[in-house]
Formats: C-alpha cells, sequence, structure tokens
C-alpha cells in the first residue's frame, strides 16, 4: 500500500538498517529495492558530513527516548547514489514494533521547488529594472513568468496582467479583467486563511502597501466554487515608486504553492497519525485521535469503522470540527445497517479490500441512498462534495475502513488524498493488531502465571501468611516470581524465589523448581538439603537454568531456612526490621557448593517478611533504586502488625515510590507469628 | 514506559584481546546492549575478553545472569573471560548474595 506515495518512504530498524525502500526511493536515490535492504540507510542517502550526526542521534534515542527531529518536517542534503547531492524535505516517525522500533521516513525531493524559487526571485528583480525602461522590455519578461503578475494603481484597480494571471483568474483579455469589479472574480472561489478564517481586504499585501506598510507574503487558499479544485498561493506584492518616492503602482506576484502545501499537510498529518497510533494500546481513542487529525485539513468528516467477529461494522469514531455536525452524524448512523451494502461504497470497501474514490457526489447518488426523506434532508444537510474510502487490512483480511468525506469546504478529494488516507489506514491496522495480540497475550499469561502461585494461602497453626505478586507492566509474559507453602512430613514448609527470565521458559522453570522442592520434602526435612536436591536437577537440564530461593521449615519458635542466591528474609519486630539467614550459593550455577540451614527464631508478634529483588530494586524517576535500607525503614515502622499489614505497608510503600508502574515482577511473603493469646486450640499439636 | 537506564560501554581491542569497561546501570534494560557487544566482540575474532565492572553503580539479578552465560560460553567454546571487581556497593550485592564473587573468574574477588 505504501508503494504507491509519491514520497519516498524508507524504514529502518534500531541498528539503522534498511526494513523497507518503496518504489520512489528507488526513483530518487537510484537505488533497487532488494540492494536497499539490510544495508546502512546512513551509508545509502545520508552525506559523508552528516553520517556521525545521524548515528549519535540514533543512539541517543535509543539510550533516553529524545529525538529532536522525529514528527517535524526537516530541509537537509540527500544523497544520490551516483555520489550528487540534492534537497530534501523529510518527516522521521518512530513506532514502537514488538520489542524494537522502527523508523519510518518520508521524504520528498524539493530540488524542482528550489530551482523554481531562485529563478523566480532572478525574474523578479529584473522586473523590476526594466518597469523603468521600454514597455517591450517589461512584456517580454512579465511575459515569461509562470507565475500570475498583476499590477494595480493607487486605487487597487488592474491596470496590467500577464498570460498567466488571466488563465489563474479565468479572463480571455486584460480588457475584460479591468471591466470586472475584483468583487465578482472573487465571487467564483472560497478563499481563506490557513487557519481557516476569512481573509479580509486590508491584509491583502499590495493594500497594505499602498497604506504605506511593508506586507509578509500572504497565505492563502482558494477553493474553485464549480470545479472544487483546491489551490495555495501565496501573494507577494513589491511597490513601484515615483519619481517623488510615493507608492504609484503596486505589483503582485501570485505564487502556486499548492503541491508544496498540501504535500506539507499530508507529512504533518501522517507523522501525527503515526505518532497516535503507536501511543498507546488502546486503539479504539487513538483511532479517534487519528480521525479529528485528519478535519479539517485533509477532508471536513472522517469516520473509522471496524468489523467485528460476527462481520457487523462497528463505527469507531466521527469527527468534524463542528459539534452540531456530529451530532447530524448520531442521527445519521441510525440509517445505516450493521451490514452495509456489499455492491457499494462502505460495504464494497468492506469486501474486497480495495479503496473506493468519489471525486463527484451527485444529487442523484444522494437521492438514490436516501431509505426515507428524513434520511434524504439529513444526507443534503451533510453536503457532500467528495469522497473516499480506504480499507484497514492486514494481509488479506479487511479489519474495517476509513472514510474521508469533503462537503462545505468545497473541495473535491483526489487519488492523493486517497494514498494518504490509505497510508494511514495501513498504520491503523498495524495498530489493532498489536492491540489485540498484546491483550491476548496479557490474558494467557495472566492465566499461566495463576496456575504458578497457590490459589490460596493454608492455615499455618500458630501463624498467620500473607503475599502479594505484582506482574510487570509489560505484561505480556509470564514473570519468574513464585512462592509456595506446602505440607511434608507434617511440617509446614514455604518457598521464595525467582528464576530470572520471563516467558514460557520461566514459567516451565518454576514449575520445575516447586515440584522438585515439594517432591523431594517427602524423603528429605533440611531446607539446606532440599536445596542442594534443587540444585542438582537444575544443573541436569540441557539449557542453563539458575534461580534463587529460600526454603523454609515452619516451626513452633520460627523456622529453620536456607538461602540459595537470594535476597536474606527481614525480621519485624518491635523495635526495628533485621535481615535474617545467612546468604548460600545461587541455584544451578556454580561447581562445589553447599547450602546451610540456620535457625530464625520468631518471638509471638514477629514477622518473617520474605520478598523478590523487584522490591529492592524498584526504580525511581530519578534514577534511585528503593533499596534494602528504604524497605528496613518502611517495616520498621510496622512493629506488631498482623501479616496481611505488613505485605500492605510493603507493597504500598513501593508503589509509592516507583510513581509508576513495575518495571520488574515482585513477590511478597509475610509469615506472622501470631502473639500467645490468639493462639488456636491444639494448634500446638499439629505442628 | 520505564524509564532507560543510564548506562555506557568502552571498549579497548588489541588483537584479540579486548576489554569492555562498563560505566552506570547493568540491569534489565540494559543488559541487551552489553549482550549484543560482547557476541559482536566474539564474531569479530575475540578470544580474550575483560569485563571491567569497577565504574559499574548497580547489577541486577539479570546482569548477573548474563555474566554466568559468559562464563559457561567461554569454557565451552574455549575463549578466556576475565572481570574486574566493580568498587560500588550495589553492584557487588548481587555477586556476594549468590556467591557469584568466587564462582566467576574474577582477578580479585570483590570485597564488601
Amino acid at each position: 500500500m505504501l508503494d504507491r506515495a509519491h514520497n519516498a518512504v524508507i524504514s529502518m530498524d534500531e541498528r539503522g538498517l534498511v526494513t523497507y525502500w518503496n518504489p520512489s526511493a528507488e526513483g530518487m536515490f537510484g537505488i533497487e529495492s532488494e540492494r536497499a535492504a539490510g544495508r546502512p540507510v546512513a551509508e545509502l542517502i545520508i552525506p559523508e558530513r552528516f553520517r556521525a550526526a545521524h548515528v549519535a542521534g540514533l543512539e541517543r534515542f535509543l539510550a533516553d527516548g529524545t529525538g529532536p527531529l522525529l514528527g517535524r518536517r526537516v530541509e537537509m542534503a540527500a544523497l544520490r547514489c551516483d555520489g550528487s547531492e540534492f534537497p530534501v524535505e523529510m518527516t522521521i516517525s518512530a513506532i514502537r514494533d514488538g520489542p524494537g522500533w522502527t523508523f519510518t521516513t518520508f521524504v520528498q525531493d524539493i530540488s524542482a521547488r528550489r530551482a523554481a524559487e531562485r529563478e523566480r526571485e532572478r525574474l523578479v528583480e529584473e522586473l523590476q529594472q526594466a518597469l523603468t525602461g521600454s514597455e517591450r522590455r517589461f512584456e517580454a519578461i512579465v511575459g515569461r513568468l509562470s507565475d500570475p503578475v498583476t499590477i494595480r494603481d493607487r486605487s487597487d484597480r488592474i491596470t496590467y496582467a500577464n498570460r498567466a494571471a488571466l488563465v489563474h483568474l479565468g479572463f480571455a483579455t486584460t480588457e475584460e479583467l479591468r471591466r470586472t469589479p475584483p468583487a465578482e472574480i472573487m465571487r467564483d472561489y472560497i478563499v481563506s486563511r490557513e487557519d481557516g478564517g476569512a481573509v479580509a481586504m486590508d491584509a491583502i499585501p499590495s493594500v497594505r502597501l499602498l497604506r504605506g506598510e511593508a506586507p509578509e507574503p500572504l497565505l492563502i487558499r482558494t477553493v474553485h466554487r464549480r470545479s472544487g479544485q483546491e489551490r495555495w498561493n501565496l501573494l507577494k506584492a513589491s511597490p513601484l515608486l515615483d519619481e517623488a518616492g510615493q507608492v504609484e503602482s503596486t505589483i503582485m506576484v501570485i505564487e502556486d504553492v499548492t503541491e508544496q502545501k498540501r504535500a506539507e499537510r499530508r507529512s504533518e498529518f501522517l507523522a501525527e497519525a503515526s505518532r497516535a497510533l503507536a501511543s498507546s494500546l488502546d486503539y479504539q481513542r487513538t483511532l479517534q485521535t487519528v480521525a479529528e487529525l485528519a478535519v479539517p485539513h485533509i477532508a471536513d468528516w472522517c469516520a473509522v469503522d471496524l468489523v467485528d467477529r460476527d462481520g457487523d461494522r462497528v463505527s469507531v469514531s466521527v469527527a468534524h470540527v463542528d459539534p452540531d455536525k456530529l451530532r447530524l452524524a448520531d442521527e445519521l448512523r441510525a440509517y445505516e445497517p450493521a451490514r452495509p451494502d456489499p455492491a457499494q461504497g462502505l460495504g464494497l470497501v468492506l469486501r474486497t479490500g480495495e479503496a473506493l474514490l468519489y471525486p463527484e457526489i451527485t444529487e442523484q447518488m444522494i437521492s438514490g441512498a436516501a431509505v426515507d426523506g428524513r434520511h434524504l434532508e439529513l444526507l443534503r444537510a451533510v453536503g457532500f462534495r467528495s469522497a473516499a474510502v480506504v480499507p484497514i487490512t492486514l494481509g488479506e483480511r479487511v479489519l474495517g475502513a476509513m472514510t474521508l468525506v469533503s462537503a462545505e469546504s468545497g473541495r473535491t478529494l483526489d487519488r492523493s488524498d486517497l494514498e494518504l488516507a490509505e497510508q494511514v489506514g495501513a498504520r491503523a491496522a498495524v495498530a489493532i493488531e498489536n492491540a489485540r495480540i498484546y491483550s491476548e497475550r496479557s490474558q494467557i499469561a495472566h492465566t499461566l502465571q495463576q496456575s504458578l502461585l497457590p490459589e490460596e494461602l493454608p492455615d499455618v497453626p500458630g501463624y498467620e501468611l500473607a503475599s502479594a505478586y505484582i506482574p510487570a507492566f509489560e505484561y505480556t509474559e509470564v514473570g519468574g516470581d513464585f512462592y509456595d507453602v506446602w505440607q511434608a512430613r507434617g511440617q509446614w514448609m514455604l518457598a521464595v524465589g525467582d528464576v530470572t527470565g520471563k516467558g514460557v521458559e520461566a514459567a516451565t522453570l518454576t514449575s520445575l523448581v516447586r515440584h522438585t522442592l515439594r517432591a523431594t520434602s517427602d524423603f528429605l526435612s533440611s531446607p539446606a538439603e532440599l536445596l542442594a536436591q534443587l540444585d542438582a536437577t537444575l544443573k541436569r537440564q540441557r539449557r542453563r537454568s539458575v534461580c534463587t530461593a529460600i526454603c523454609a521449615r515452619v516451626e513452633p519458635d520460627g523456622v529453620t531456612l536456607a538461602v540459595g542466591g537470594h535476597p536474606l528474609p527481614l525480621r519485624v519486630h518491635p523495635s526495628g526490621a533485621e535481615q535474617a539467614g545467612e546468604f548460600g550459593p545461587l541455584l544451578g550455577a556454580f561447581d562445589e557448593v553447599d547450602w546451610q540451614d540456620r535457625h530464625v527464631e520468631l518471638p509471638p508478634g514477629d514477622t518473617l517478611v520474605f520478598f523478590t529483588d523487584g522490591v529492592t530494586d524498584a526504580l525511581r524517576d530519578d534514577g534511585e533504586r528503593y533499596g534494602l535500607e528504604r524497605l528496613r525503614g518502611a517495616l520498621a515502622r510496622c512493629g506488631e502488625d498482623t501479616a496481611a499489614q505488613v505485605v500492605a505497608t510493603v507493597t504500598a510503600a513501593v508503589e509509592a515510590f516507583q510513581a509508576g508502574e513495575h518495571a520488574d515482577d515482585t513477590a511478597v511473603l509475610a509469615l506472622h507469628r501470631r502473639p500467645d493469646h490468639e493462639h488456636g486450640d491444639g494448634a500446638a499439636d499439629e505442628i | 514506559m520505564v524509564r532507560p537506564t543510564r548506562f555506557e560501554i568502552t571498549q579497548k581491542v588489541s588483537r584479540s584481546t579486548v576489554t569492555l569497561s562498563l560505566l552506570g546501570e547493568l540491569d534489565m534494560s540494559t543488559v541487551p546492549q552489553l549482550s549484543d557487544r560482547v557476541r559482536h566482540q566474539l564474531r569479530d575474532g575475540a578470544n580474550e575478553l575483560t569485563l571491567d565492572l569497577r565504574e559499574l553503580a548497580f547489577m541486577d539479578s539479570s546482569g548477573l545472569r548474563l555474566l554466568i552465560e559468559l562464563f559457561d560460553d567461554s569454557r565451552r567454546d574455549g575463549w578466556t573471560l576475565r572481570l574486574i571487581a566493580p568498587r560500588h556497593e550495589a553492584a557487588t550485592l548481587v555477586l556476594r548474595a549468590t556467591g557469584a564473587d568466587v564462582a566467576l573468574p574474577f582477578q580479585t574477588p570483590p570485597t564488601s
């Protein structure tokens, strides 16, 4: 779809290597797509003296996300394959693509525009000199100018118009033009400023010159009422002084900047729409943003419809600058069937996946589409002039369509509008698909994660247990943190650990670790020996499999535990919080290592808090880590709080510190020894 | 979005001996950078690799995991890995907590 763009479109990956190179790029740079693919963009199109800056800019973006060139139109020099340089205008956008970034650049060759600017400046200069010379020489020069030129006297009456001006304004002779009042000439056009506002007579450069001001060129947009053709003109006026130095006449040059202006608006819209689509996984909201970006610069109306699982049309967004008109759209929508007519318009696009352009919407087409009188009234109220419907497709699948309608602006839509809409449609498809994949993966990850954690914590006599598991922000993969509490040989055992890694691999390994500890505990009761067995099991795995874990056996007066490369638990007591136990080696990692059992006494009311490094490694905006000391500080204030209160304190403190999403998963397990008076009946017998 | 951490690698190559000096934080967001750089050097024919961790301000379990994998690779593929111990507490913590301080090929063991 991108292949039909007039602009060269080039995409590169994070390493700066070409991943997409459209046919226009082949023509512009003289390099075929197959030869460009996989090569560094810097070597292909960037003049040598700018390459270092390009590489540095890319690295900086990847390091800290700043990209001063992104989303803006930038003029610079580009390199052809023969080594020659030429001026270009480009817009670069960055899109998150799976795990990495893709950078897409729209490049427009502006050599012709630059050459025309130089030529025009030279001719106007010659013209001003010639006006002091003979009439014939004057006509010879002005006649050569391809831009319309008019000369007006002190009362702003046209005294001269060159050939181009006559064609531009639609007159055969200067005489005819002279006889026509200015208001009548303008009647055929809708004239507005760039921001859509009306053009005041006293803002016209020639009028300002006559008032003695030094006017800036004025940019105006004209739409011919009959043909719907839109043009952008830059009005420039220069004075012609009499001998006394007074303004005698004004020369006005009307420069046609339509192509430039439209290319500019298109690349701005594309860049902004791409940015909006890449910014969030909430595609319904981003599609609304895209529709809003399209009005009024690209069209007067923009609507996006998607097809749901049953093949029914779901209207996602409609945008118009005027809220009254949006109410009209709501009423019109009631007339639209869920399955639009597959033989025409939206229905046809959804069925075939081919874009449709209706340059001219006739009264006949409108009355043919109306189902009743009220419908016809509404359709007429919209004032349809022209429409384009483009598919949003992913491979062969049509996900929906985007409709652009031109109405009150009076302008007709053309092929270039259609191509622009197709490019936005292609990006929208990727955004929708990414969002769908993300939500599916996130759902699967959630289900799998649940299966790796105990459904609920058991009642351990004399103790209270509480836990929290906070998944990482990018919650599309199973994390590696786990905890478990189980009974073996009449004793309660617990484990907390972290199998560094993510996804299926982490899930498999977590499952292996839990089952190994549970199965081995039927024969062994020493936590240190359990870790040694686990270490041996991990070393038998084909792939290097390492994990950290604490294994503990719950006893009436505390726990006996062994630590395998895991952060030590903190014992919370009325006067503070201290590390308990002793570090031992990481599991599955090193040769000739062993583990030690340590007894940790828990007086009534004390709590032993196990946690994973997601707690202490939590990162704040300024780069500061939460760290052990902050955790100790937070826990020191817990006194004789219950396990649930202690866990809530830890998660609240970490969340407040991070002031954002968790980068890593985080698990907390608290074992609180009930104060003596809370002891349940017969609890001691069970332990 | 998770904020990218500050991390820099400076590189010194003399024949087939490569020294990579790490500055900043080695965590799950910067591990891929180091991993890519090391594998690139190995592809280019390096057979002695020194990782200078002296200026490393922080290392997490994913950083440690990478060091373990590199040590595995070096023994399997027959190249030499040398490690220069970090000086900063937040970088040595994970090494001491896991026994990596004695098990990995540090020229002088990390101290607290």
